[in-house]
């Protein structure tokens, strides 16, 4: 392909050449560019020019734009570095908040579980105390009741005794033995005697 | 009337003599002299500021830069990172001669098949000798196909030392027949627009705009064609391959 573009190439500079030669006869000089008086200076300055040009752009121009790519490359990939790095940093603090979280909500279930045994513990000696305190208030009452049942007895008795004798006075007319009479009176009531034991 | 051709002509503007060589300073030397000054007024005037966020004009001169050296990357690799700056002179240099020609009167340096061949055959005779220099009588492999029976050999030889001998041809022939038609091609047009007058000459001035629209592009386009090819020779001459 690029034989054929030659080959067009030629063709198009053959023609321009015979368009140049037919201009010349009608006085106009030919294709000025294939007047050789015209080479060397355009030659000599050709050299100047680009010598110029390439001087600046190899001492002044590459080193300006390649050391302008560089620091920004490095800029950009200092700043790409930089946010990489906050990113970890961001990433091992949030572990070591969730971290903390974790410890701290297991600390808070034990010692409220800890606690929890403990009130619970407390709870049961307080109610054992209660327990025995109303345990011994209980029996003490018991006592208590016994011991005016046995006098409330005894009482009994001795009303029995008295109203015994008032009765035998009256329809015998003669003071009864009292002694006796009491014996009596136990006999036919024997669980009034030694009072509390039911 | 003027001849399309006469803008082509060298016209010495100063007469100066060195060593005996005709040096005189001429329109051609002119508008070479205001290319560099151009050329250096965005590559180093454009980049002062070395911003880390460029201009409009210093981007011009990045995109410049990068766009030259993504080329010699690719179709050179390493090895053609000493070559950088001479691609980039010639891609730049070539670019603003063929942009410069396309304003109204000036004169296109590269129009001119002395300029061009000068750089082609500078390139020529310079790959050829980094070539040498750099693998010795090896170089002539060059010349030599891989793979290929030996009887082709003794046709694909030839053929491939007529090829590399014709490249300093092609190369320069291929941009100044391209800016020689160009510009002659406006200029004919030109002509008709004057000789058709206020009536009729609209069609071929519409035409002009247009075609100054595809003159424009390939100015940018045998700018690169030259460094791009520039860039194959020396790969050639440094890696050697096909």
């Amino acid at each position: 392909m690029r034989r054929s573009v030659y080959g067009a190439f030629a063709a198009g500079l053959a023609a321009l050449l015979a368009s140049g030669t037919v201009l010349a006869k009608e006085g106009s000089g030919g294709m000025p560019q294939l007047d050789p008086n015209s080479f060397a200076p355009q030659l000599v300055w050709l050299a100047i020019a680009f010598l110029a040009l390439y001087l600046v752009m190899s001492r002044l121009a590459v080193p300006a734009i390649s050391d302008t790519l560089d620091k920004r490359q490095a800029k950009i990939q200092g700043d790409l570095d930089a946010a990489e790095k906050a990113n970890e940093e961001t990433r091992s603090l949030v572990a070591a908040y969730e971290k903390r979280l974790a410890d701290t909500r297991e600390d808070a279930r034990k010692l409220m579980r800890e606690r929890g045994e403990a009130d619970s513990a407390a709870a049961a000696a307080r109610l054992q105390a209660l327990h025995d305190k109303l345990a011994a208030e209980i029996g003490e009452a018991e006592k208590r009741i016994a011991a005016q049942r046995d006098e409330v007895m005894q009482g009994l008795e001795r009303m029995a005794e008295d109203i015994g004798q008032d009765v035998y006075a009256k329809l015998a007319g003669q003071p009864a033995d009292r002694a006796a009479l009491a014996a009596k009176i136990a006999a036919a009531a024997p669980g009034t005697r030694g009072g509390g034991s039911r | 009337m003027h001849s399309p051709m006469e803008q082509f002509e060298i016209k010495r503007l100063l007469h100066l003599n060195l060593f005996g060589i005709d040096a005189s300073f001429t329109n051609s030397s002119t508008w070479m002299i205001i290319a560099v000054i151009l050329a250096t007024a965005v590559f180093v005037w454009g980049m002062r500021q070395r911003a880390l966020v460029p201009g409009r004009l210093q981007s011009v001169a990045e995109v410049g830069y990068e766009f030259i050296a993504g080329m010699v990357r690719d179709n050179v690799g390493d090895g053609g990172k000493k070559y950088f700056p001479f691609i980039l002179t010639l891609f730049i240099f070539i670019l603003f001669c063929n942009v410069l020609g396309l304003v109204p009167y000036s004169f296109t340096v590269t129009s001119q098949i002395v300029v061009t061949f000068a750089m082609a055959a500078f390139v020529f005779v310079g790959v050829t000798i980094i070539g040498f220099a750099r693998h010795g009588l090896h170089f002539l492999s060059l010349f030599v196909p891989k793979g290929v029976p030996f009887v082709l050999l003794l046709l694909l030889v030839p053929i491939e030392i007529i090829s590399y001998f014709i490249r300093p041809f092609s190369l320069s022939i291929r941009l100044f027949a391209n800016m020689l038609a160009g510009h002659t091609m406006l200029k004919v047009f030109g002509g008709f627009v004057v000789m058709l007058g206020i009536i009729g000459g609209w069609a071929p001035l519409a035409f002009i705009v247009v075609f100054t629209g595809l003159e424009l592009l390939i100015a940018f386009l045998q700018a690169y064609v030259f460094a791009i090819l520039t860039c194959l020779y020396l790969n050639d001459a440094v890696h050697l391959h096909h």
